[in-house]
């Protein structure tokens, strides 16, 4: 007898794998819902400057993330090079931000926050990951006119150590150094609206 | 979290920021990076290789900045090499250190090493690298003992010790061939 999903047919290490990103995956909208980051008008309220919550989050995962990373690698508890990191495609991945950034603001959430939405069952939530799905299953039926443009401008996995050709020590010192900065800034400007 | 609380990990951010630049490497090994094309175009244009004969007119020539590497096991080095070359393992090939100016040409039995270990080369930066196409096979066949009335280059075998050999004999010495 087999088991109900293909995927479970590949052993326990994929199994494992599925309930690590089940957990993470939970964990990240758990985090995102107790930020607040399930409402369209706080996520809005970022490109009005009148509440910059997803901006201060965003920067300080993005910040935790890298210093964790970083520092965890030189420790050598962490093998840097076997994280995954996805290929870099500058024309379509640049198309693809501006496409995002006009969904982000015309719907009032992102794929994650959305789902977080969803879950907590705002209205808003659900017709966003409707969309979101809707969109996926268009691109998949037409790709095939896509697929140049897609796969244009491969630089496989350009980081920026690698495209500022600057020692990924500086890189990170000077990606603290902004995000401090950044997140300064926010509080600023929170605090004059 | 209160202002103290933001505060304090802002200050742990900014210690662990201004320390990085001076903390090394992360990466447990040198990470190279490949871009295809290029690669594909320098394949296409055969600039990846160099033949036995090109080598040896090199090294007669004393080509400036030239560094022949043997990836080939310590006793077939032991038991001949191009006269010159470096004996380096193809493990510890990519953390062996080349100046930008150096020219290196890889050297394994029968070419296959050295194409791969011109792969990990030009991953690494290192543009200036060739592989011996034939190994040293064609090394032999070519520069040492090419077959009589069919010898690329006379002049070259004679500089470098090497001699003539009748139609269908062997090799009179050689390294083991069958390897990559």
């Amino acid at each position: 007898m087999s088991a109900p999903l293909p995927v479970f047919d590949a052993g326990s290490a994929r199994v494992l794998e599925l309930a690590a990103a089940l957990a993470i995956g939970v964990g990240f909208g758990w985090a995102l819902e107790r930020a607040g980051l399930a409402s369209a008008p706080k996520l809005v309220g970022q490109f009005y400057g009148t509440d910059l919550t997803v901006f201060k989050v965003m920067f300080t995962a993005i910040l935790v993330a890298l210093l964790g990373s970083f520092w965890l690698a030189r420790l050598d508890v962490l093998d840097l090079a076997r994280v995954s990191v996805p290929d870099t495609f500058l024309l379509p991945q640049l198309a693809g931000g501006l496409l995002f950034g006009i969904g982000f603001v015309v719907a009032g959430l992102c794929p994650g926050t959305s789902c977080v939405a969803a879950a907590t069952g705002r209205g808003d939530g659900l017709v966003a990951v409707a969309g979101m799905f809707c969109g996926v299953l268009l691109t998949g039926l037409l790709f095939a006119p896509l697929a140049r443009f897609y796969e244009s401008t491969g630089h496989a996995a350009w980081t920026l150590p690698e495209a500022l050709h600057l020692p990924y020590g500086v890189v990170v010192g000077l990606v603290v150094a902004a995000g401090l900065a950044g997140l300064c800034a926010a509080e600023w400007i929170e605090g004059r609206a | 979290m209160g202002r103290a609380g933001r505060r304090a990990l802002a200050g742990v951010a900014l210690v662990g920021g201004a320390l990085a630049p001076f903390a090394g490497s992360p990466y447990r090994a040198q990470r190279g990076r490949v871009d295809v094309a290029r690669l594909a175009g320098v394949v296409a244009r055969e600039e990846d290789h160099v033949t036995a004969v090109e080598l040896a007119q090199w090294i007669k020539d004393r080509k400036p900045g030239l560094r022949v590497i043997d990836l080939r096991a310590a006793d077939a080095f032991d038991a001949y090499h191009v006269p010159g070359s470096q004996r380096v393992d193809i493990t510890t090939l990519p953390t062996t250190a080349f100046a930008p100016a150096e020219t290196v040409v890889l050297v394994s039995d029968a070419g296959g090493h050295a194409a791969q270990g011109w792969v990990f080369l030009q991953a690494l930066g290192h543009r200036q690298a060739y592989f011996l196409r034939g190994g040293i096979g064609e090394w032999m066949d070519d520069v040492m003992s090419p077959v009589a009335g069919r010898q690329p280059a006379p002049t070259l075998t004679r500089y470098f010790g090497g001699a003539a050999r009748a139609e269908g004999a062997p090799p009179p010495r050689g390294p083991r061939r069958g390897g990559c």
